[in-house]
């Protein structure tokens, strides 16, 4: 019966679609990934046009992702200039895309067990020890191109990240914990956002 | 004739590394790779990558159909010229045979036989239904995976401008040694999706090769044609990509005109 049942979750899972991985983002105004998918024709149009060389095409073979654009946020982060939404021939990026506050490919969250603020906080408030890795860094919140809207401090300290945070990943490269950032975007337009991301690695390294 | 078709082939090697160059300059007046370039305002698509998005996705934008346009009536009017004028693999087919000539190396080229493009055309359009049934199984347009010119445009972008190159890359080297060492043409002939689908658009009025029916049949435009035809009487065959060759190495020609270009 096992052998039965994994070919019945091979076939519904079926078409290949993309893995879900966090800090991976689609170039800002993409489409839902599964139509993504289907619209990208590996043109390269937008590897092209982004000035900042933030996109990169992808050599992964899972899936079939080849050669489609990604923005690897621990690399380098989305500037958000809007070049490559008006270049994609067949409109898997809306070029309807223009100001930086449209867009959404991803939410950032914070690890509060590593975030200098948050073990600041942690410590002002009596609950750890004072170590040498508490500060008020604020790299994420002076990074932001939305700052203020997208991210703001609770009570002074404490990042928080808004609704209107666009995924940029700005934040991620220029988190100064190593070698996991403290900080990590959650690709919105992917699938399975409930099994996937960060708590997947959690899951892989045993923790959850 | 041959050496204007030559100029125009260098003319479209150029943008594999003009479009680079320009992007590493900030210039964007041309961009993207020979799956879909844009010139100023004018978008030219690869059919195939195009139709293949199209179906899978029930999505038109009017940017694909526009794109498709300008391929399709080149097609139309003047047949499949892409892939003898333009198509940067061919140039580097063309190029190895006249290395292979200077090597003093024997040409892959076997002696013509009367079904061999037919078997070429059949086996070309079948991998093309084939393809065009896996990416449509998978959802996901792949087909791009065995266009040549396609992944060395988007290869030289990444080179020159990002200095590494992604997975599909490897398919240039095995072509090159296929090519060089083991066959006459074989991708072109018996593979080449791009082309299939570009030939289904060529009609009997497009431009093709006529033949006035009087000739010394000294069999030079057969000894010739790179797609293995007898350019006398099988010119209207899918595999005829109005390159010219026949035309130029026609030694009646020079007295009337006995092998041309017509178009209706």
């Amino acid at each position: 019966m096992s052998i039965f049942d994994n070919i019945k979750n091979a076939l519904n899972s079926f078409p290949v679609k993309s893995t879900y991985k966090i800090n991976r983002m689609r170039p800002p105004g993409s489409v839902d990934d599964d139509l993504f998918m289907k619209l990208c024709i590996r043109c390269a149009r937008c590897v092209e046009a982004c000035p900042y060389r933030v996109l990169r095409r992808s050599s992964a073979t899972k899936n079939a992702e080849i050669g489609t654009p990604y923005i690897y946020a621990d690399v380098a982060g989305c500037q958000l200039c809007m070049k490559c939404t008006s270049v994609c021939p067949t409109g898997a990026i809306d070029s309807s895309t223009v100001e930086m506050q449209q867009v959404s490919i991803g939410v950032a969250r914070i690890n509060e067990d590593t975030c200098m603020n948050h073990l600041y906080a942690k410590v002002e408030s009596g609950e750890l020890e004072p170590t040498g890795n508490m500060a008020l860094c604020n790299s994420c919140l002076n990074t932001c191109p939305l700052k203020d809207d997208a991210i703001y401090l609770k009570d002074g300290i404490i990042p928080t990240i808004t609704e209107k945070c666009t995924g940029c990943g700005l934040c991620v490269e220029r988190c100064p914990i190593k070698p996991i950032k403290a900080i990590y975007i959650i690709p919105k337009n992917m699938p399975d956002a409930e099994t996937a991301g960060y708590y997947n690695y959690l899951k892989r390294i045993g923790k959850q | 004739m041959q050496k204007f078709r030559k100029v125009i082939q260098f003319i479209f090697l150029a943008p594999l590394f003009i479009v680079p160059i320009l992007n590493l300059l900030e210039i964007y007046f041309m961009k993207g790779t020979y799956i879909s370039l844009d010139v100023g305002g004018l978008s030219i698509s690869d059919p195939v990558s195009v139709l293949q998005a199209l179906f899978l996705s029930h999505h038109v934008a009017p940017i694909m159909l526009v794109s498709v346009a300008v391929p399709a009536l080149i097609v139309i009017f003047f047949g499949r010229v892409w892939c003898s004028w333009a198509c940067p693999y061919y140039l580097m087919l063309d190029g190895f045979e006249a290395l292979r000539k200077k090597l003093k190396l024997k040409s892959l080229k076997k002696p013509y036989k009367k079904d061999i493009h037919i078997k070429a055309n059949i086996s070309r359009l079948g991998i093309l239904i084939l393809g065009l049934i896996f990416v449509g199984i998978i959802g996901v347009p792949l087909l791009y995976l065995i266009s040549p010119p396609s992944i060395m445009s988007s290869q030289s972008v990444l080179l020159i401008k990002y200095a590494y190159v992604t997975a599909e890359f490897i398919l240039l080297p095995i072509l090159i040694i296929i090519e060089f060492f083991f066959g006459y043409r074989i991708w072109c002939r018996y593979v080449c999706p791009t082309g299939t689908c570009l030939s289904l658009m060529q009609t009997k009025f497009s431009m093709h090769v006529e033949y006035s029916g009087k000739c010394s049949n000294c069999n030079q435009c057969i000894r010739v044609c790179p797609m293995m035809l007898d350019p006398k009487t099988e010119s209207l065959s899918s595999a005829c990509n109005n390159c010219g060759e026949c035309i130029s190495a026609c030694p009646d020609n020079k007295k009337e005109k006995t092998l041309y270009f017509k178009s209706h």
